[in-house]
């Protein structure tokens, strides 16, 4: 499988009144492309902050997060935004949709970023929010209008507008209830299942189970990697790999 | 308290930033209101306070021409029935003399004394030596190492005409030139200031004599200084007196000058400044009020969640109050005191402005009145401000303050849609933002607005008073000109510039004092041609007198005595009174509106014009040549010639003093614009950047740079911006002539057209918005500190 990002020797600390957390520790690590990649921890393990560093959302302390050609780390703050612009989707645990915009107008805010052709993008945003499963009458209410569950499908609409090499999804099931959970972890597989590549933070183990490969960090390192393939609903013996796996790692 | 105080330190930690901006707000505030008292209280009432400090007395009578039967007793005893103290000074007396100024020369009348000046108060020419002084003449600056060929000039010369100590002095006067070194300077209240129209001149004793000697025949004058007795009118005992001296010598020429008019006329300028001035402040501090409620407001709101967690533990609303108040109040103090220290630090610059221009001495002093009132009156308007802005706390409910307060934007529209919008994405994104934050749009409309007008005052000063002198209100008549000859030389010195080569439109025009109903003295002007006249727009309503039995009159005049266009006036000159129609009516800004214009053929009912010299008005389409002429005529008929006067260079010392003063006063209103503009725009764009900061770190991780997002804030505010020049350019372009002519009115200026150039306004406008634009963008990069990291870390 074809790497798209890959870190080397990452680490980050930080500094706090004179002590130092080591919150990440030498981390080589690859992502591969069509993946649907997982990462679990306990609280504090450095999941998030991980997740950070390989989206060029924060600079690591040391080490190098590569993708394609490009090691990001050695970008200034207006080059990663550029490498985010066409790279990345983010859909937040907090959704942070921009309340005072529309439905389709926080969709179109990122994808009018990338491409100017308003109509080509303005369709293609309509087309992602139907497949989200937002329907027609939602597009001009505004985020405060609308469930969370729904706020957070618009999120991965607005993720995905630009097509990126990968999707960055932190804790997004973590505001919703079990139902709206499922939705848009639907969907996140049915994009998944398309090609996109996913890298998802989380740590309910429902969530994880959407995971075609499973990363446990513990103090700071990748303590483990469960590959657990494609994801199939109602595989018991691929929820039982996943379970032992967690288990193993002391979860 | 202890623990109030500790709040308010953490709120000053937490927003250091914006108190430190309140601070520079209370402080310019406090600055511009410690300014304003200052220049009202004590620098523009200098000229009176001076007047009552040299024991001006009621006013002075100049007597000259002739003196024949005009002795000291003679004067006295016309004078004892009104008048309760008086001295009589026996002068050498010039008219228009031309005086170097500045960059032209002033044309003057002038009294000269000789030093027995200082040894008993007005000179050794005073008839009673045993009399106190009044009107003392006092010198200011002297260098008494200068010991002969010296002379004292008036403290205007010093203050507004580049003079200095020790200069040599050149001037002419009689065909005799002379240049003597400035020993000092002087302050007179009646002959101290162009704009009374005399100077007085002490020379040293050795070139006194040898002048008096020369020309004591016909350059004698009296004066007299007088003070009223108790319920004397002064309007009519001078009109009493004028009739009474014509009586004993009718070729006496008599003029006056009283107290209030030269108070008035001496601080004609400064009160047109110090009212600008008001104005200019007033505007200020209705944005500097707007501001300072704005920021408190904003203050409150961008501290909801520490209220909310305060409240949660247990503070009372009455204890976050009171640590707001005490913050507030802090800082109010501090910004106050700093103001009104540099109020004191500026105001020596207002000072000259107002002052300076006048010739009057003055030292900015220290006013417990103005600077308790300024640092009070704001202390306490930001203790009520406060207390009102922070009444809000009491409503709030912890648990909605911690969910970041109680505003909950109600979208009802999609404005700007992205879909739909012909924009760019930046733009249509600066304007979502524009329409989802109406309040700083109205504060910097309003702002940029009153910033627009009064840089727009300052242009119409400086077109008017500098660029291009709106001379045909400085003065009655325009020319290139004047030729002022006695009367047997007239007809040579007429018959002489009609043979000039480019000299047209020759006019005898002479001034004289008539009475009406022996309460008011107009200053008359008599013109051998009336319709000759250059400056028609002298003449603001009516026609100017075409027949013998015909006059206009100022516009003030005719409405203090209730007169229209078309009713009688009695004119009386002596003993002789005749009835004129009024058929117009003109404006100067000279006189307090006590003007009238006769044709000659009117005056000769009143006197005979063959009694006194001509004043021979000309204009010459080679400027160039004016010199020339006037040399060539007075080197040729020597002591026939009264004096001459090049228009041009005597309007340019004229204009001067008003010249320096419309620069400063542009510089200062511009400068000063600039500054509150810079300030507010920091604010708005701080609480808005404050406001925004979530949208602006969501728009960061989609992958926005800092610079596309300051374009973004700095484009919000352009379209306010830019309506409020536009709007303000056309009010101000219409608004301030009539704001001006509601100043002027008050020196007779009935109706005013000042010129305000457009390309002038256009380069205000669009200045002022790239200026905007520019503070907004580069007070928006505090959006560079937003990481989208913190967003996620912060939840």
């Amino acid at each position: 499988m074809k790497t798209i990002i890959e870190t080397q020797k990452l680490c980050k600390t930080f500094s706090n009144g004179g002590l130092q957390q080591h919150v990440l520790r030498n981390i080589d690590l690859e992502i591969y492309e069509g993946d649907f990649t997982v990462i679990m921890g306990a609280s504090g393990a450095g999941k998030s902050t991980l997740l950070y560093a390989l989206s060029g959302m924060d600079k690591p302390t040391l080490g190098k997060v590569i993708v394609g050609d490009s090691d990001i780390t050695k970008m200034n703050t207006d080059e990663l935004a550029l490498f985010r612009r066409s790279n990345c989707g983010f859909v937040f645990q907090q959704i942070y949709l921009v309340d005072s915009m529309s439905i389709l107008d926080n969709v179109l805010s990122a994808g009018l970023l990338v491409n100017k052709d308003r109509k080509a993008v303005t369709a293609k945003a309509k087309e992602i929010l139907k497949a989200v499963d937002i329907e027609e009458h939602l597009w001009k209410k505004f985020p405060t209008q609308i469930s969370g569950g729904e706020a957070q499908r618009v999120g991965i609409a607005r993720a995905l507008i630009n097509s990126p090499k990968i999707v960055f999804a932190d804790e997004p099931t973590g505001a919703l209830n079990s139902k709206t959970g499922r939705d848009v972890l639907d969907a996140l597989t049915e994009f998944n299942n398309k090609g996109q590549s996913i890298v998802m933070v989380t740590h309910d183990i429902v969530s994880a189970r959407r995971g075609s490969r499973v990363l446990y960090v513990k103090d700071g390192e990748i303590a483990g990697v469960c590959e657990l393939g494609k994801y199939v609903p109602d595989d018991k013996e691929r929820h039982s790999k996943l379970s032992d796996f967690l288990v193993s790692m002391g979860w | 308290m202890e623990k109030i105080i500790l709040l308010a330190k953490a709120n000053f930690k937490k927003n250091k930033g914006t108190s430190i901006g309140l601070l520079l707000l209370i402080m310019l505030a406090t600055m511009i209101i410690g300014i304003a008292l200052l220049t009202f209280t004590d620098a523009y009432p200098t000229s009176r306070t001076e007047a009552e400090r040299l024991n001006a007395g009621d006013g002075f009578i100049f007597i000259s021409n002739n003196l024949t039967g005009l002795d000291d007793e003679t004067i006295g005893e016309l004078m004892e029935d009104s008048v309760d103290h008086y001295e009589i000074f026996h002068c050498m007396g010039y008219n228009n003399i031309s005086l170097p100024f500045g960059d032209g020369e002033l044309s003057e009348t002038v009294v000269m004394y000789d030093s027995r000046i200082f040894e008993d108060g007005k000179g050794g020419f005073k008839s009673d030596k045993n009399a106190a002084a009044i009107d003392r003449i006092e010198v200011v600056v002297e260098d008494t190492s200068i010991t002969e060929n010296y002379l004292y000039l008036p403290y205007q010369f010093y203050t507004g005409g580049g003079v200095k100590l020790g200069d040599d002095y050149t001037f002419e006067f009689h065909g005799d030139k002379r240049t003597l070194k400035v020993r000092g300077f002087l302050n007179s209240t009646y002959f101290g200031c162009n704009n009374n129209g005399v100077y007085v001149l002490i020379l040293d004793d050795d070139n006194y004599a040898t002048i008096s000697e020369r020309d004591e025949a016909f350059a004698e004058r009296v004066v007299v200084n007088y003070i009223l007795k108790d319920g004397v009118k002064d309007s009519k005992f001078i009109i009493t007196l004028q009739n009474d001296i014509l009586d004993v010598n009718p070729h006496a020429i008599v003029s006056n000058n009283n107290i209030k008019t030269a108070i008035g006329n001496r601080s004609f300028i400064s009160l047109i400044i110090a009212i600008s001035l008001l104005v200019v402040i007033f505007i200020m501090m209705i944005v500097i009020v707007m501001m300072l409620a704005s920021c408190i407001s904003n203050y409150v709101r961008e501290n909801m969640k520490t209220i909310g967690a305060l409240k949660a533990i247990g503070y009372t609303s009455s204890n976050i109050r009171a640590s707001l108040i005490c913050l507030f109040g802090f800082i109010a103090v501090i910004g106050s005191v700093l103001g009104i220290c540099f109020s004191y630090v500026f105001m020596p610059i207002i000072a000259k402005i107002v002052v300076g221009q006048m010739g009057l001495p003055y030292v900015v002093k220290f006013s417990l009145f103005g600077t308790v009132i300024s640092v009070g009156s704001v202390v306490l308007f930001i203790f009520a401000l406060t207390g009102i802005s922070t009444a809000i706390i009491k409503k709030i409910e912890p648990i909605v303050a911690l969910r970041n307060g109680m505003e909950s934007h109600n979208y009802k529209k999609n404005r700007v849609s992205l879909e739909s919008s012909v924009l760019g994405l930046d733009v249509s994104l600066a304007m979502k933002t524009l329409f989802t934050n109406m309040k700083q749009n109205v504060i910097s409309f309003m702002v940029i607005g009153f910033c627009v007008f009064i840089c727009v005052i300052g242009l119409l000063m400086y077109e008017n008073f500098n660029r291009n002198p709106k001379v045909g209100i400085l003065t009655f008549e325009t020319s290139s000109g004047i030729l002022a000859v006695d009367i047997e030389t007239k007809d040579v010195a007429i018959e002489y510039l009609e043979g000039c080569e480019n000299v047209s439109n020759i006019r005898n025009m002479i001034q004289m004092f008539l009475n009406y109903n022996d309460e008011e003295t107009l200053v008359t002007y008599v013109l051998d041609n009336v319709e000759n006249m250059n400056n028609k727009e002298v003449c603001y309503k009516g026609r100017l007198p075409k027949y013998d039995n015909e006059v206009a009159v100022s516009g003030m005049f005719a409405n203090n005595y209730g007169m229209k266009i078309g009713d009688e006036i009695e004119l009386k000159y002596g003993s002789n009174t005749y009835k004129y129609l009024i058929t117009g009516y003109i404006q100067t800004c000279n006189n307090y509106g006590r003007e009238a214009l006769l044709s000659e053929e009117a005056c000769n009912h009143l006197l005979d014009e063959n009694t006194v010299g001509a004043y021979l008005w000309f204009d010459c389409s080679d400027k160039s040549q004016v010199n020339d002429i006037l040399n060539t005529f007075a080197d040729e008929h020597g002591s026939h010639v009264i004096s001459t006067m090049n228009f041009d260079e005597i309007l340019d010392a004229n204009m001067t003093t008003f010249k320096g003063i419309a620069s400063l006063m542009l510089i200062m209103i511009s400068t000063i614009s600039a500054a509150i503009i810079m300030l507010v725009l920091y604010l708005l764009v701080k609480a808005l950047i404050y406001s925004k900061r979530r949208d602006y770190g969501i728009y960061k991780a989609l992958g926005y740079t800092s610079r596309s997002l300051m374009l973004q804030t700095a484009l919000s505010f352009m379209p306010a911006i830019i309506l409020s020049v536009i709007v303000f350019s056309f009010v101000s372009y219409f608004g301030a002539n009539p704001y001006m002519s509601n100043i002027m009115v008050m020196f007779g200026l009935m109706k005013c057209t000042f010129n305000i150039p457009i390309p002038g306004v256009i380069i205000i406008g669009v200045v002022m918005t790239i200026l905007a634009f520019l503070f907004t963008y580069i007070n928006a990069r505090k959006i560079k500190d937003i990481e989208p990291i913190n967003l996620l870390v912060e939840e």
